[in-house]
């Protein structure tokens, strides 16, 4: 069972090459009560600040880059093609932009309305289908069928996941003594961009993930040793982790990730409420999973010794409107 | 009309020290679509990271640090007593929690519940009373009588008012070039501590003053030349600018601010959306009063040629179940 090995230390690296000057190297963050209710030192990753609002932007500015750079054609013949719930189609229509490319985004129809208004007003083309994988394979394929684009998978595509890697180095040069690392996992490019660069360089480091309990896919095939799947869609408020772990995720996620922790919508609601009130930064529902999860029980129980912890904020594209109806508990 | 001398350059440069390494210092962040929809580069001072959740806990620390050093007694036997409409309660509690000392606050009734909640939470009393000018004199005199604590105005101590101009010293640290700096007025303590600071060190710099129209008592002072107040306070959003502008900060500001610009209840509400949905910056309503007035048209028609502004965002101390009042336009 060896992991695939197209996402390896060295792309990473020049994933940060190609980034520099391109991407916010964001601030890492701490807090005096979230230590305390935690009961360690918490050092937060704040891409939430990154551009388009998450982090998403790395992953999404290294492959198209590199698109860009390998294909003959000039960038405003070349049009690209992603699904997504929505953070990964706002970055990459933010990034086809810069690079003069068009992009096309494929979202489920209940994604986020912000995050819909965000995509059209990079000037993207924005295709709705249902919540369900069959349906956006297929819309997806109509879209490639139509236009030519090329397909950039924001789950599978190497160039993204090293890209969403430069976050593992840049964590290794802002946190001394780091023990382990906490992210949000839902296709798992992140985690899996991230677990390469951090267990390539420091492997004692601990990498894991975070999931809702509604939508704990990944957490579900660490346990089985196989890639598990939801046919449609679950629906938790971290509605960027209603999707299911790429394949090519998986295969790094196995063999790297120490641990999956699940929380519940009323852990995650109630994070969400700490990072807004004592952190005072906007952070969406799925940024805030990893932070729900190093306060919970499981997590005191299982990340035995670990001292220092880098949790990322994933991203705060969220409504402001929806926030009382998401803050519901 | 000679400005009053008991806040000088001298006396912000004590109380830089005094704060150094109990303050944060807080970063100044950029944001591009707000440069583009105020037609100039925007440098926001993020003073809701500011320990308590406002710039009010430097003029806190100032004044009980130097209080504890003149006064014979150990700390445990001082008390000190202030009115505030929350944030200076805020961050009195805090620097009253630190130095070991016993604090007081008498708040309006119709403060916000998360500051009632946090200097709760950092062991000050709490004494509430009616949102008059009278009715808190009264109260404030009748714990004073109770207690023997030490009053610690928010809007008339110079040691305060020194404390809150150390913000103006560090924004001429971290902005190498700017035309013009933009404060939130209430009590004016902030405005007038850091016109001292603008107007000693380099003079041809603005300063304006930022104000909600319906508690637009700064700014009627400053065009007709007397201090003006209101009996009853206004009732804007931006429940910190509430209070009338006290004695001392308008000898400053009559001799130091060069404009205010008064912004409606739907320009802050805007201003908020944006900050919270562009920068991913928690802030109360009186934080963002600086933003919706760079974004005016009188701003335009009057500081149009301002080509680089600081704005202070004075604190992010909010309710977030108000939020859909925030947001009704």
């Amino acid at each position: 069972m060896d992991a695939n090995n197209s996402v390896t230390l060295k792309t990473v690296q020049k994933a940060a090459d190609t980034l520099s000057g391109h991407v916010i190297t964001t601030q890492v963050q701490t807090d005096e009560t979230l230590d305390s209710l935690s009961g360690r030192r918490l050092f937060f990753k704040c891409e939430n600040l990154q551009k388009s609002g998450s982090f998403k932007f790395r992953g999404a500015y290294n492959a198209v880059s590199r698109l860009v750079s390998s294909n003959g054609r000039t960038p405003h013949q070349l049009q690209v093609v992603a699904s997504s719930t929505g953070n990964y189609a706002c970055a990459l229509a933010m990034v086809a932009k810069v690079h003069g490319v068009t992009a096309h985004a494929v979202m489920p129809n209940n994604s986020p309305e912000c995050k819909k208004r965000t995509v059209l007003s990079h000037g993207a083309n924005l295709t709705l289908c249902e919540p369900a994988a069959q349906d956006i394979t297929r819309t997806v394929k109509q879209v490639q069928n139509a236009t030519g684009a090329v397909f950039i998978s924001g789950a599978d595509h190497p160039d993204v996941i090293a890209g969403h890697g430069t976050m593992g180095l840049e964590l290794l040069r802002q946190v001394p003594n780091l023990d382990a690392v906490v992210m949000p996992v839902g296709t798992g490019g992140m985690l899996a961009g991230v677990s390469v660069a951090i267990k390539s360089t420091c492997p004692e480091i601990r990498v894991y993930g975070a999931e809702p309990e509604v939508a704990n896919g990944a957490a579900m095939s660490l346990n089985r040793g196989e890639r598990f799947t939801f046919s449609r869609f679950p629906q938790s408020i971290a509605d960027g982790l209603n999707v299911n772990i790429g394949a090519v995720p998986w295969t790094y996620i196995r063999s790297n990730v120490g641990d999956i922790f699940t929380v519940s919508e009323d852990e995650i609601k109630n994070a969400m409420r700490l990072v807004w009130e004592r952190m005072q930064f906007v952070v969406e529902p799925s940024g805030a999973v990893g932070v729900a999860a190093v306060l919970s029980d499981s997590f005191k129980a299982r990340a035995v010794g670990c001292r220092n912890v880098a949790v990322v904020l994933s991203g705060g594209n969220v409504d402001p409107d929806k926030l009382s109806e998401i803050l519901q508990m | 009309m000679d400005a009053n001398n008991i806040v000088t350059l001298e006396t912000v440069q004590k109380a830089a020290s005094t704060l150094s390494g109990n303050v944060v210092i807080t970063p100044v962040q950029t944001c591009n679509t707000l440069d583009l929809l105020s037609g100039r580069r925007l440098y926001f001072k993020c003073e809701n990271f500011q320990k308590s959740g406002s710039f009010k806990f430097r003029g806190a620390f100032n004044a009980v640090s130097r209080l504890v050093s003149l006064n014979g007694a150990t700390p445990h036997q001082l008390q000190v007593v202030a009115s505030s409409t929350g944030n200076y309660g805020c961050g009195l509690a805090m620097a009253a929690q630190l130095h070991g000392v016993t604090a007081h606050v008498v708040m309006p009734t119709n403060s916000p519940v998360c500051k009632k909640r946090t200097l709760l939470s950092y062991g000050a009393s709490l004494t509430q009373c009616e949102p008059a000018a009278q009715d808190i004199a009264q109260t404030m005199k009748q714990v004073q009588d109770a207690t023997g604590a030490v009053f610690l105005s928010g809007s008339e101590h110079p040691d305060v008012i020194a404390g809150h101009g150390t913000m103006g010293l560090e924004i001429l640290q971290q902005v190498p070039n700017f035309d013009a700096i933009v404060v939130p007025v209430g009590t004016g303590a902030m405005l007038s501590g850091v016109s001292v600071v603008i107007k000693s060190l380099c003079p041809e710099i603005r300063v304006y003053g930022a104000e909600p129209e319906v508690a637009n008592d700064a700014a009627r002072s400053l065009s007709s030349g007397e201090r003006c107040t209101f009996p009853r306070f206004p009732q804007s959003i931006a429940d910190g600018l509430n209070g009338n502008i006290g004695v001392v900060p308008w000898t400053y500001i009559r001799g130091n601010a060069d404009d205010i610009f008064t912004v409606s209840e739907d320009e802050i509400k805007n201003a908020m959306r944006l900050v919270w949905e562009r920068m991913k910056i928690v802030v109360e309503p009186s934080a963002v009063v600086g933003v919706a007035a760079v974004l005016s048209d009188s701003f335009k028609a009057r500081a149009g040629e301002c080509k680089n502004v600081a704005v202070i965002l004075s604190g992010g101390n909010m309710d977030l179940d108000k939020m859909p009042e925030y947001l009704q336009m």
